[in-house]
């Protein structure tokens, strides 16, 4: 589904973030990513929707090259991925289904949207979503009113309602206290189960990522060093992706 | 704190130097001349005439309301797109936005009393000038006013909406709008408020409302001067109040 082939990402302040990447990830999978701050997590994840351009390599995305691709084709291809903020990204001055809607506006024309006038399959849909999150009864309270937990659960909310087939999540519980990150991991890990959807997530908490996902990622200082299921992981595979061992705060506990 | 005393020295230096400052202080006795002609009926009225003259400044007070709502609103929404087009955060290249914040500090740099004049000079005397005025004055503040508020708002729910296929004109929609429309709705009131207190000056250079009778006044019926700013000063408390309520409301 996912393909990268000799990745490379400079920044233009010269700063290399991935080195020669080469990865391939299946439909339906759940995969972490971890690492380092600064090892290459965030570009890595953000170059599989282009929201940060590669600067050499190839990525395929279902067996599409997405480097030439821009303007409309590239917004229906970001269509049917979702994406996961650490900061929720939520309006917050909107309701929750205002909000939850959003994830159908690429679906239809600039002119309806403008005016704010939605089909009424994608007003069920916004309202499915929420179901399914177990947030219905939250609908038409406003986002910053809702505690970290529930904004993350209308975020992904948000993202289900584009019936996305891939859904990327740059750190998704790192701000969040451990029991509601549980919960949010939970939801995760429905979504990928019952729907089917292939999910990439960054993991700052090495425990969760080896509990939750079925295929880990390491990256080191923009390249991959560990690829391969999370029973696969052994302490000293962990010191190398981390150049020493685990920090208090990259274990979650328990 | 030392660059506060410094301006006030040097402020007060330069009071000093100027030839006009008058050494033996300010002539308040003057001052309380003119107080007493602007507050008590002159040649021959009584209380009764000044009032009576009070009702019959329900024209120039609405024309006055009418110009400024004209003004105010036409003006902002001449604005919103040219601020959008400035604010560095949605139009990345330099060379849009460039261009137009020049334009936007031309505009601005001009006082109302002239941009009033040059009206005057194109449409004549009249409603009409202290419109024009008022769009042009609105129009140059409120796009630098607006343009900087989309500047600091939080870009993330805009990165979100671009992540999931939006264009740039939807994510503004939705991510941008619902965040700046409430400090919109808010500065309108704001300048709303400062073009009444100028329409009063406007009406020197030939625009009409409540300035007229001022000007018309100034020598001869300081009552009727006197008058006229109580009957505006009244207004501007009232229009200052319903600001502050329906700004408190947005919020």
């Amino acid at each position: 589904m996912i393909k990268f082939v000799d990745v490379s990402k400079t920044y233009p302040n010269g700063v290399q973030a991935l080195r020669k990447v080469n990865l391939e990830i299946n439909k339906g999978e759940f995969v972490a990513i971890i690492g380092l701050s600064g090892a290459g997590k965030s570009t890595l994840l953000r170059s599989i929707n282009k929201m940060i351009p590669i600067t050499s390599g190839q990525l395929f995305l279902d067996n599409t090259e997405i480097s030439s691709i821009k303007g409309r084709a590239l917004r229906r291809l970001r269509r049917s991925i979702g994406m996961i903020f650490q900061s929720f990204n939520l309006v917050k001055r909107m309701s929750v289904y205002n909000n939850v809607l959003t994830g159908r506006v690429a679906y239809r024309s600039t002119l309806r949207t403008l005016f704010g006038f939605f089909p009424r399959e994608d007003k069920m849909l916004a309202l499915e979503s929420l179901d399914t999150m177990g947030i219905l009864d939250k609908a038409f309270i406003r986002a910053d009113q809702l505690s970290g937990g529930q904004q993350q659960r209308v975020a992904l909310a948000r993202a289900l309602t584009q019936q996305p087939r891939l859904i990327l999540a740059d750190e998704p519980v790192a701000s969040l206290d451990p029991i509601t990150t549980v919960q949010v991991m939970d939801d995760f890990a429905r979504i990928n189960r019952d729907f089917g959807i292939t999910i990439v997530a960054n993991m700052h908490h090495v425990d969760l990522a080896l509990k939750y996902a079925n295929r880990i990622i390491g990256i080191k200082e923009g390249s991959i060093v560990f690829d391969g299921g999370s029973s696969q992981i052994t302490d000293d595979i962990l010191v190398n992706i981390y150049g020493r061992s685990l920090k208090h705060d990259e274990v979650l506990g328990e | 704190m030392v660059i506060l005393v410094g301006l006030v020295v040097g402020f007060w230096q330069f009071i000093r130097l100027d030839p006009g400052y008058n050494p033996e202080g300010f002539r308040l006795d003057q001052l309380w001349i003119i107080v007493e002609k602007l507050f008590t009926p002159q040649r021959g009225r009584d209380w009764s005439d000044l009032f009576r003259y009070m009702l019959t400044l329900e024209n120039p007070l609405l024309q006055t309301l009418k110009m400024c709502f004209a003004g105010t609103i036409i003006g902002s929404l001449m604005a919103f797109p040219l601020a959008i087009l400035s604010a560095k955060n949605i139009v990345k290249t330099p060379i849009i936005y460039w261009p137009m914040r020049i334009l936007m500090n031309l505009i601005r740099t001009i006082p109302t009393m002239v941009l009033a004049v040059i009206a005057v000079i194109f449409v004549g005397t009249g409603l009409l000038a202290g419109i024009i005025a008022l769009i042009l004055f609105t129009f140059g503040i409120m796009s630098k006013m607006l343009y900087e508020v989309i500047e600091t708002i939080d870009m993330g729910s805009y990165e979100a909406l671009e992540s999931t296929g939006a264009n740039k004109v939807q994510s503004f929609r939705f991510a941008v709008l619902p965040q700046i429309f409430p400090i919109f709705l808010g500065y309108i009131l704001y300048i709303f408020e400062i073009n009444i207190r100028s329409s009063a000056i406007l009406a020197y250079v030939g625009a009409e409302g409540i300035g007229t009778p001022i000007r018309d006044n100034t020598l001869y019926n300081y009552d009727y001067v006197g008058a006229t700013i109580i009957v505006l000063l009244a207004l501007i408390l009232i229009v200052q109040g319903i600001s502050g309520l329906v700004r408190r409301k947005l919020q």
